[in-house]
């Protein structure tokens, strides 16, 4: 017993041994067997998007350098944690899809691509301003913009049109009103006020923006929520909810408005392209009297919100020309139009060259999404990327403001209760 | 046998015999059977507890170095409008939850303790909401309340008791409303299943005895089985208030803290701190509030409900 003991507990030690240093070897010999990459990416709404890196342009890639890219996907909404522990750990995939600010947020922890940048925007017309304003930290370029998720107004012709409607509504104003009418037709709107990711972030912003009214100037310090402009978007937005839509908007998250709209119980929200994806293939009669706008204008214009998906490349990586010379060569027009091509337009290119391309041709309804990227930005502009930033998002600060007055608060509570959030927010460290 | 005939082979035997003899004795072998559980506490527990409480004492952004600013978290914390809503918010949730779930739990215990048709099948069937795994469930009840396709909603409306029906998750009083009532409906089983070994434990002797001294059915409750089964009442609530206050999955599926915070609580709002947010020191600073209340509340039910001692 005791001796069997022994034996086993050297056994053990002897196994121990052996696998690490097998585990050395093993890991010195993937160095030297031809080298592989790995790319990160959420699961995308238009699932050809994800098969064709996986299937086309791996391996293609594969064939003209010998280089195997693994595409690597994970679910909505996990990447953000997902990316903030390989930055972390020092570890994991070598390149991955970010959005948002977190070019900024992760900034010692990508490769400045700058070099590159510069080239994949002479060989493609140009980059449009707006994807440098999420991606250039400190005069570098952290990622590489791929594509904006736009978010749009997303329409029933029909209905519209029995209340007397040919076009979508071109300012705020006029939207209230038709509103009014398709309400009491039995036809309400429907905007997400609750917690999601995109669909409150997407029209509440520019509403903001487009009263005038922004959360911080552009030194990045100075609060401005407390103004006669805030005022203003938010006494629209309660009159908008009251008057217009659903009640039950307030507690929406992203998936609400699109259940709601494919159900035919809303005429009108904002949204991404998928609700018209979605009528496309589940629904095609209806998909014939749905029609996508930009946002309405305001009194200081017409803004919308900027959600870019880009890609980055990890400092950890181990090689960083590999990983380079793999994003410069998905980015030329062969491989990245042709993965433009596979979504229509679900990611709206920030090149120039790609303006005029036949995917728009595809879906006419879907270029007010190319339109829009010129007044696109990301929430917290006019200041630069901080980390405020983001804890402003995460605290839907902006977004409850809109909500809790929609919810029966007085315009100047809710106002204080967001300048007091972000000058929390934004307090000098 | 002489002193000195006998010392040598001491000496000689000594080195042959110590590891295995060391190994043999009570105290050491019980440490080591002990230490690979402990190591594994430790490591998954222990670790990032006091991992923990160093982050909130950081003001520690992702991707970057933390910096030592002691308490700083913490006063920020104190001066967050939303922090204090996410506390009541978090008080509310346990305490109506964990009431709704102890009355319900033991309802149904004793009504499971009764013999009757097919006891054993419903006795399994009752753990189902225990066993479906909560983001599934979630996403199940997120239809049951969805404003769209309620069935609730649908079937008020069919009868004509209302003309929309209550918006569920919408309002932020019946937001709370509802999701009080979908972890009842997922702690419920725990409850039941663990009552209901607890009351089989209990004799009837006892309830015999109590009946020809001439006890009710209210009064054998009362004084036979609440008090036997105070102990099991104890454990099972104890862990019901842990996993109720420090709820993540079936809040961040619903609502995700909304309409306007109203459903925020200590786990939801550490978690968009700091992964949404990037400030993982704030995070980890607001998940650790919960420790101090959890232990208090811990610590008042173990006294309170301790056995008593005759």
């Amino acid at each position: 017993m005791v001796g069997s003991f022994r034996q086993s507990r050297r056994d053990v030690l002897k196994l121990g041994a052996a696998s690490v240093a097998g585990g050395m070897l093993g890991s010195s010999a993937g160095r030297a067997a031809p080298k592989s990459l790995t790319m990160m990416h959420e699961s995308s709404f238009v699932p050809p998007y994800d098969a064709y890196f996986k299937n086309q342009l791996a391996s293609a890639y594969e064939k003209a350098t010998g280089i195997k890219v693994n595409y690597e996907v994970v679910s909505v909404g996990s990447l953000i944690t997902r990316v903030s522990a390989a930055a972390e750990n020092g570890s994991g995939p070598d390149m991955t899809a970010i959005g948002f600010n977190w070019a900024f947020l992760f900034d010692e922890k990508f490769v400045d691509v700058s070099d590159i940048a510069a080239e994949i925007g002479k060989e493609s017309g140009g980059w449009y301003e707006s994807a440098q304003e999420a991606v250039v930290v400190n005069g570098k370029w952290k990622a590489i913009p791929f594509g904006n998720i736009g978010q749009l107004m997303n329409w029933r012709t029909d209905w519209f049109k029995e209340a007397g409607y040919q076009k979508f509504p071109d300012t705020w104003d006029e939207l209230l009103e038709a509103g009014i009418k398709l309400k009491k037709a039995g036809h309400p709107f429907g905007f997400e006020l609750g917690h999601g990711f995109g669909d409150n972030h997407g029209w509440l912003y520019p509403l903001l923006w487009s009263y005038g009214a922004r959360e911080v100037e552009p030194d990045g310090k100075t609060i401005v929520i407390d103004s006669d402009e805030t005022a203003r978007a938010v006494d629209y937005c309660r009159r908008l909810y009251k008057e217009t839509m659903l009640e039950d908007c307030l507690g929406w998250t992203d998936v609400n408005n699109n259940k709601a709209f494919l159900s035919e119980q809303i005429s009108c929200t904002n949204n991404a392209e998928s609700i018209l994806w979605a009528a496309k293939k589940d629904f095609p009669e209806m998909a014939k009297v749905i029609d996508q706008s930009e946002n309405p204008k305001g009194p200081k214009g017409r803004f919308h919100m900027l959600n870019p998906l880009c890609h980055s490349i990890f400092a950890h990586t181990e090689d960083k020309k590999a990983a380079k010379d793999f994003l410069r060569w998905l980015m030329s027009p062969k491989q990245a139009g042709a993965w433009y091509d596979i979504a229509v337009s679900y990611y709206q290119p920030f090149l120039h060259a790609y303006d005029d391309a036949p995917f728009w041709k595809v879906e006419p309804r879907n270029i007010p999404y190319r339109d829009a990227l010129a007044t696109a930005h990301l929430p917290g502009w006019p200041a630069p990327l901080s980390r405020a930033q983001s804890e402003t998002i995460a605290k839907f600060v902006v977004i409850d403001m809109f909500a809790k007055a929609c919810a029966g608060k007085s315009t100047k509570e809710v106002i204080a209760d967001a300048q007091a959030q972000l000058k929390q927010i934004y307090r000098p460290v | 046998m002489t002193v000195e005939t006998l010392a040598p082979a001491l000496v000689r035997r000594r080195p042959a015999f110590s590891l295995q003899r060391w190994l043999e004795r009570d105290s050491v072998f019980s440490w080591l059977m002990v230490a690979p559980p402990v190591a594994f506490l430790f490591a998954l527990v222990g670790y990032p507890f006091f991992y923990g409480i160093w982050l909130s004492l950081l003001n520690r952004p992702v991707g970057k170095p933390g910096v030592f600013v002691g308490f700083d978290n913490f006063i920020a914390d104190w001066h967050d409008a939303v922090f204090w809503q996410v506390v009541i918010n978090t008080f509310v949730y346990t305490i109506a939850a964990t009431l709704l779930k102890m009355v319900g739990g033991l309802g149904l215990a004793l009504v499971m303790n009764q013999d009757f048709r097919f006891k054993n099948l419903t006795r399994a069937l009752l753990l189902l909401p225990f066993i479906v795994p909560t983001v599934l469930s979630t996403i199940a009840w997120q239809w049951i309340l969805d404003p769209a396709f309620s069935v609730i909603n649908w079937s008020l409306r069919e009868m004509g008791l209302a003309k929309a029906g209550p918006n569920w998750l919408g309002d932020p009083y019946l937001a709370m409303f509802s999701l009080i009532v979908v972890n009842t409906w997922r702690g419920l089983p725990f409850y039941a299943i663990t009552l209901l070994a607890g009351l089989q434990t209990i004799s009837p002797e006892l309830y015999e005895a109590a009946t020809i001294d001439g006890a009710g059915a209210w009064g054998r409750f009362r004084y036979v089985t609440l008090p036997l089964l105070k102990p099991v009442i104890f454990i099972v609530t104890m862990f019901s208030v842990i996993f109720t206050f420090a709820d993540f999955q079936l809040i961040y599926v619903m609502t995700r803290g909304g309409p306007a915070n109203a459903t925020h609580v200590f786990a939801t709002y550490a978690f968009d701190i700091a992964f949404g947010g990037g400030q993982f020191g704030q995070g980890a600073s607001i998940a650790l509030t919960m420790v101090p209340p959890l232990a208090l509340i811990i610590l008042a039910m173990a006294i309170y409900m301790r056995p008593a001692k005759t």
